[in-house]
C-alpha cells in the first residue's frame, strides 16, 4: 500500500450494526421511562396514601365536614 | 367526587380502590415501557435507508419476543389476581343493603333489622342549592356506617341498570331477576358520588347514586329518623 490511501471502509453489516446500536438505546430508554414514572409517579402516590392515613382522625374529619354542611343524615350542631 | 380537566381516578376512599389505583400504577408504568420501546425502533425503523434483503429467520429473537412478552404478561396478572381474590374474600359484612335500579331512579332497602326502604331520585337541575353538584344530587342518600364492611345486593326492577360508585371501586350490574352482590368498607367519612352505569333510557344520565359514610352512632340516627317519617 502506498501511503496516503485511505482505509476500506466497512461496507457490510451495517444495517445490523444500526439496529444493534438502536435497540440497546431503546430498551435503556424504555427502562428509563419506566423508572421515571414508578419514581415519579407510582411511588409519591403510595406515599401519599400512606402519610394521609398514618395520623388520620376519622372522628376529627367528620365533625369538620359536619360543620361544613357536607351531610344530608347530619346537620351541623347549632340546628 | 370527579373533578374538571382531571385524567386520573378519583381519590381512593375504600381499601379495594387503594389496590387499583396502585395496580393501575404498575400497568400503566409496563404501558409506558413498551410504548417508548415500539416507538423508538419505530423511528429508528423509518430513519435509515440501510437495507437487508436476506434475513431469513432468527431464533434467538424470536426466542426474546416470545418470552419477554410471556413475563410482562405475568407481571401484570399476579398483582391482578391478587386483587380479584382479595375483592372475594369473606368480609362478615355488619350490614346489608338492597339497591333496586328501576327506570328512572334507585331505591334502597334496609332490611337487616326493620323494614326500611326509599327511593333515591336525582335532584332537577333547578332545584340545586349552591354548592350541590348538577346531575350528581339525590334527594335521599344512601347512608352508611363509616369504616365498616357494607354488603351491597344489587338488582333492577325492569331493565338492565349498574350501580357505580368509581370513589369506592365499586361497579354492579343490576339486572332484573338477578340478584348481584358486592362489598365495601369506606376508609374515611365522606359523600361518594357515582351514576348509573349501564344504558336504560332516556334518563340514563340522570340517576346518580349517592354513599354517605357517618359513624355508626350518626347511621342509627338516622335510620331511626327515617323509619318514624315512612
Amino acid at each position: 500500500m502506498s501511503a496516503g490511501t485511505l482505509a476500506k471502509p466497512a461496507m457490510r453489516g451495517l444495517l445490523g450494526k444500526r439496529l444493534r446500536f438502536h435497540l440497546a438505546v431503546a430498551f435503556t430508554l424504555s427502562l428509563a421511562a419506566a423508572a421515571g414514572f414508578k419514581f415519579s409517579v407510582t411511588e409519591p402516590r403510595k406515599q401519599a396514601y400512606a402519610e394521609f392515613y398514618k395520623n388520620y382522625d376519622a372522628m376529627k374529619e367528620f365533625e369538620a365536614m359536619r360543620e361544613a354542611g357536607v351531610f344530608q343524615s347530619v346537620r351541623p350542631k347549632g340546628q | 367526587m370527579a373533578h374538571p380537566s382531571q385524567l386520573g381516578f378519583q381519590d381512593a376512599a375504600s381499601p379495594v380502590m387503594e389496590e387499583l389505583l396502585h395496580f393501575h400504577d404498575h400497568t400503566l408504568m409496563i404501558v409506558f415501557l413498551i410504548s417508548t420501546l415500539v416507538l423508538y425502533i419505530i423511528v429508528a425503523m423509518v430513519s435509515t435507508k440501510l437495507t437487508n434483503k436476506y434475513v431469513l429467520d432468527s431464533q434467538e429473537i424470536e426466542i426474546v419476543w416470545t418470552v419477554l412478552p410471556a413475563v410482562i404478561l405475568i407481571l401484570i396478572a399476579l398483582p391482578s389476581l391478587r386483587i380479584l381474590y382479595l375483592m372475594d374474600e369473606i368480609n362478615d359484612p355488619h350490614l346489608t343493603i338492597k339497591a333496586m335500579g328501576h327506570q328512572w331512579y334507585w331505591s334502597y332497602e334496609y332490611t337487616d333489622y326493620e323494614d326500611l326502604g326509599f327511593d333515591s331520585y336525582m335532584i332537577p337541575t333547578q332545584d340545586l342549592a349552591p354548592g350541590q353538584f348538577r346531575l350528581l344530587e339525590a334527594d335521599h342518600r344512601m347512608v352508611v356506617p363509616m369504616e365498616s364492611p357494607i354488603r351491597v345486593l344489587v338488582s333492577a326492577e325492569d331493565v338492565l341498570h349498574s350501580w357505580a360508585v368509581p370513589a369506592l371501586g365499586i361497579k354492579m350490574d343490576a339486572v332484573p331477576g338477578r340478584l348481584n352482590q358486592t362489598a365495601f368498607i369506606t376508609s374515611r367519612p365522606g359523600v361518594y358520588y357515582g351514576q348509573c352505569s349501564e344504558i336504560c333510557g332516556a334518563n340514563h344520565s340522570f340517576m346518580p347514586i349517592v354513599v354517605e359514610a357517618v359513624p355508626l352512632e350518626h347511621f342509627e340516627n338516622w335510620s331511626s329518623l327515617m323509619l318514624e317519617e315512612s
